[in-house]
């Protein structure tokens, strides 16, 4: 199970930081926090409370739900604004 | 002990309101003028006939019992300075004169000036004129007669240079003012040397004063009391004398006298009346006037000066008159000449026969200048279709009594009291002048025959350029006709009409000597008994010998003689001119054809003995000289120091300059640069690039989680 949670957070980063549409990127973190659920769900076995895991991961899922309903808001916000949501090209800032 | 405080005490009387219409209409009379613009002309007339009514009445009510009026005017430290009118015959005399010429003269300005679009500014001009004159007769303070001294010089300054448009006309206001200044000078150092000696300028103290005063080892020594303390003024006796002549200095430019008398020929481009407003009443006779009135305050040395330069103007305007071509040419030094036997009159204590010729010479010199005004006036009328020519040229005219018969007659009356023919008011007062002179001059013996000598040539000269004068402009043929080659030009020449002609008229009347006595002997015409000659009152030791002390019987020895000689000089004199300039001579007709006179003589006289070219060499180039000097010494001196300096500053700047640009501003460019470098050197992290944020963030993170797990 870690495996498979290292391996999904190692693809979420991936994505994140490769992807040029926002979208993906989006994709990409919400697969990282999935991989974070798996570690937390998986460690709560060895939890002499049980369950404390789970519960936190239930809470990250809701909080993960409310991120991605901000966080795709933003996105086509920044699409009406910038007429792309390509990453590379929405950089207001010099550097 | 006197005390100052009581002499200059206020006075007043019932005739103060009179006193002040007097003086003030006259300037009213010019003020409205400004509002009345095209009307101006009647409104004026009528206040200044108005004042000349007040003045007669004035005069016939106070005659007997001359009126003082005193006020202070303003205490300064302890000193009053008063303002006081003196009402006595003299006063009045003057009154009544110069309103009387200025009303006619106003009447006449009417026609005279009715084509001049500036009428109003000329009305305003005389009105000031004639109150400025006004205040010198009334005001019995030296002060105040200074002030209003200067505003008859305003005011001849305004009216010579009326007809500013012509550069000459500008010119001789200038020359009439800035010759006036260097007179005045003499005048206010006078008013100073009396202030010192007796702390006040009212004439009447002054006069007081004087008459206390006393000469102690040769010091002039005056003791009054002034607010109860004792006063003792004391100054070196020279200064007595001093006085006196710094005085005589005012009456000197004023009057015309030598050597500042080189103004009043070029003062001839004011208009005509104005001409016979100023030889007549106000201004030249402003100065013939102060020296009445500081008659008593003259010693017997400023006297002298008085005299000598008296008879030498007397005697150098008639040699100029002689061989003038322009008619007021010859009437303004023929008013030089006459105001020189004045001032000659007052140098040789002859007070009533000067005051008497001043008033017989203001009828018969206005009528003589408002007759020829009216030639002038009827010549320029000629003018026309371009043809140009000079109206106050003799050399055009001649013949003019055929149809100008009652200017003929008037300047013919005025010119015969001008000669000092008998039945004629020149007669008397020029007897009465030369009779005193004689008696001066056998009294004092030596070289003040002189004098006596000079006045008796005068007299023939002035016969000799009046009957000139005659015959060039009344007698032969009408030469402008021949010039301008219009022959029936006699025919468009007319008399003037009523205005021009009942003032000459007026005049003329009144240059016979029935209305001054019906007599030859000017002792018994009422007007010389009326002003009789006043003492001295001057300390005995500086004294001059009055007339006065004189035994009668010696008057009486001289007076056949004197008057048999003046006569037969005048006679000889008329001869003279006929035989020269007589219609048809020979002589005549070289002369008229002539562009100047020649003959060292003739040139001499023609250019007024060269003063003016004198004083251009002399005075004028001195002055110009400095002036040039000063002006080499500011621009290559003062201002190249300036200009140095200026430049000095230039180069340091320079250098500031670079050091600011090159140090200071280096420092500071440095200092944003590098600064500017450093963020250059970081911004392009806080770039837009998420990606790569993200990268780095996690790689520090690894590193961070490497670091504490190992």
């Amino acid at each position: 199970m870690l495996v498979l949670g290292a391996l999904m957070f190692c693809s979420g980063l991936f994505v994140v930081l490769t992807k040029k549409n926002t979208i993906m990127v989006l994709i990409g973190i919400e697969l990282m926090l999935n991989a974070a659920n798996l570690n937390l769900v998986t460690f709560s076995r060895f939890d002499p409370q049980a369950l404390q895991g789970q519960v936190f991961s239930l809470f990250v899922i809701t909080v993960a739900a409310a991120e991605a309903a901000v966080a795709l808001a933003i996105v086509v916000k920044v699409y009406k604004y910038f007429k792309t949501s390509d990453l590379d090209r929405v950089k207001s800032m010099k550097g | 002990m006197i005390e100052l405080d009581h002499l200059i005490a206020p006075e007043q009387s019932e005739y103060t309101l009179w006193v002040v219409a007097l003086l003030t209409l006259p300037l009213l009379s010019g003020l409205i003028s400004a509002f009345l613009k095209q009307q101006a002309p009647y409104g004026s007339s009528f206040l200044i006939g108005l004042n000349l009514v007040v003045a007669g009445f004035l005069a016939l009510s106070l005659w007997d019992e001359p009126v003082s009026i005193r006020g202070s005017w303003f205490s300064l430290a302890g000193n009053d300075f008063t303002y006081s009118f003196f009402l006595d015959r003299l006063a009045l005399a003057m009154s009544v004169i110069v309103n009387f010429v200025a009303l006619l003269v106003h009447l006449f300005s009417i026609e005279y000036m009715r084509e001049d679009p500036s009428k109003p500014r000329y009305f305003a001009y005389l009105g000031l004129f004639t109150f400025s004159m006004m205040g010198i007769v009334l005001f019995h303070n030296l002060l105040f007669m200074f002030i209003f001294w200067e505003l008859v010089g305003l005011s001849s300054f305004l009216l010579i240079g009326f007809w500013f448009e012509k550069k000459s006309a500008s010119l001789a206001a200038n020359k009439a003012f800035i010759l006036n200044r260097i007179g005045d000078l003499g005048f206010i150092t006078g008013l100073m040397i009396l202030y010192t000696q007796f702390q006040t300028l009212d004439l009447d103290a002054v006069k007081s004063l004087m008459a206390i005063s006393e000469i102690e080892d040769g010091n002039w020594v005056v003791a009054f009391k002034k607010a109860g303390q004792e006063v003792m003024a004391s100054l070196d006796g020279r200064w007595l004398s001093a006085a006196g002549i710094a005085l005589f200095c005012g009456a000197v430019g004023k009057s015309a006298q030598f050597p500042l008398q080189v103004w009043l020929p070029d003062a001839m481009e004011g208009p005509t009346p104005v001409s016979a407003l100023i030889h007549a009443a106000t201004m030249v006779a402003a100065g013939v006037f102060m020296l009445a009135r500081i008659f008593v305050l003259l010693d017997a040395q400023a006297l002298e000066v008085v005299a000598i330069v008296g008879a030498v103007t007397a005697f150098m305007a008639a040699i100029a008159a002689l061989s003038q071509f322009d008619i007021k040419k010859v009437l303004a030094y023929s008013t030089i000449s006459q105001l020189g036997y004045m001032v000659l009159a007052m140098g040789v204590g002859a007070f009533s026969a000067g005051i008497f010729h001043l008033i017989t010479h203001a009828f018969f010199k206005a009528g003589l200048f408002l007759s020829a005004g009216i030639i002038i006036h009827q010549l320029h009328h000629l003018e026309k279709g371009g043809q140009k020519f000079d109206p106050q040229d003799m050399r055009v005219m001649g013949g003019l009594r055929r149809k100008m018969p009652v200017t003929f007659f008037a300047f013919l009356l005025c010119s015969l009291a001008l000669v000092g023919l008998p039945g004629f008011s020149g007669f008397l007062s020029k007897d009465a002048i030369l009779l005193d002179l004689a008696v001066w001059a056998d009294e004092k013996g030596g070289g003040f025959y002189i004098p006596e000598v000079l006045a008796f040539m005068t007299v023939v000269f002035t016969a000799f350029y009046t009957f000139r004068m005659i015959l060039l402009v009344f007698f032969g043929e009408f030469r402008l006709a021949g010039i301008l080659g219009r022959n029936q030009l006699e025919n468009e020449l007319h008399e003037g009409n009523g205005w021009l002609t009942v003032p000459a008229v007026i005049f003329a009347l009144l240059s016979l000597s029935i209305p001054f006595g019906f007599t030859l002997n000017p002792e018994d015409s009422w007007l010389m008994q009326a002003l009789p000659t006043p003492m001295y009152v001057v300390p005995v030791a500086y004294a001059a010998q009055s007339l006065l002390d004189i035994p009668h019987e010696t008057f009486e020895v001289l007076h056949g003689l004197v008057n048999a000689v003046s006569i037969g000089l005048a006679l000889a004199g008329l001869v003279l001119a006929y035989w020269v300039y007589r219609p048809g001579g020979k002589l005549q007709k070289s002369f008229i054809e002539k562009r100047e006179p020649v003959g060292v003589f003739g040139q001499v006289s023609f250019y007024h003995w060269y003063l003016n070219a004198l004083y251009e060499k002399i005075i004028l180039k001195g002055i110009l000289a400095k002036a040039r000097g000063v002006a080499w010494f500011d621009r290559w001196i003062v201002d190249e120091a300036v200009n140095l300096l200026a430049r000095l500053q230039v180069v340091i700047a320079y250098l500031t300059r670079w050091f600011d640009r090159v140090f200071v501003d280096g420092l500071v460019n440095l200092t944003a640069h590098s600064i500017g470098k450093v963020g250059q050197l970081t911004r392009s992290i806080q770039s837009g690039n998420i990606q790569a944020q993200i990268l780095v963030t996690f790689i520090f993170l690894l590193t961070l989680i490497l670091l504490l797990v190992l």
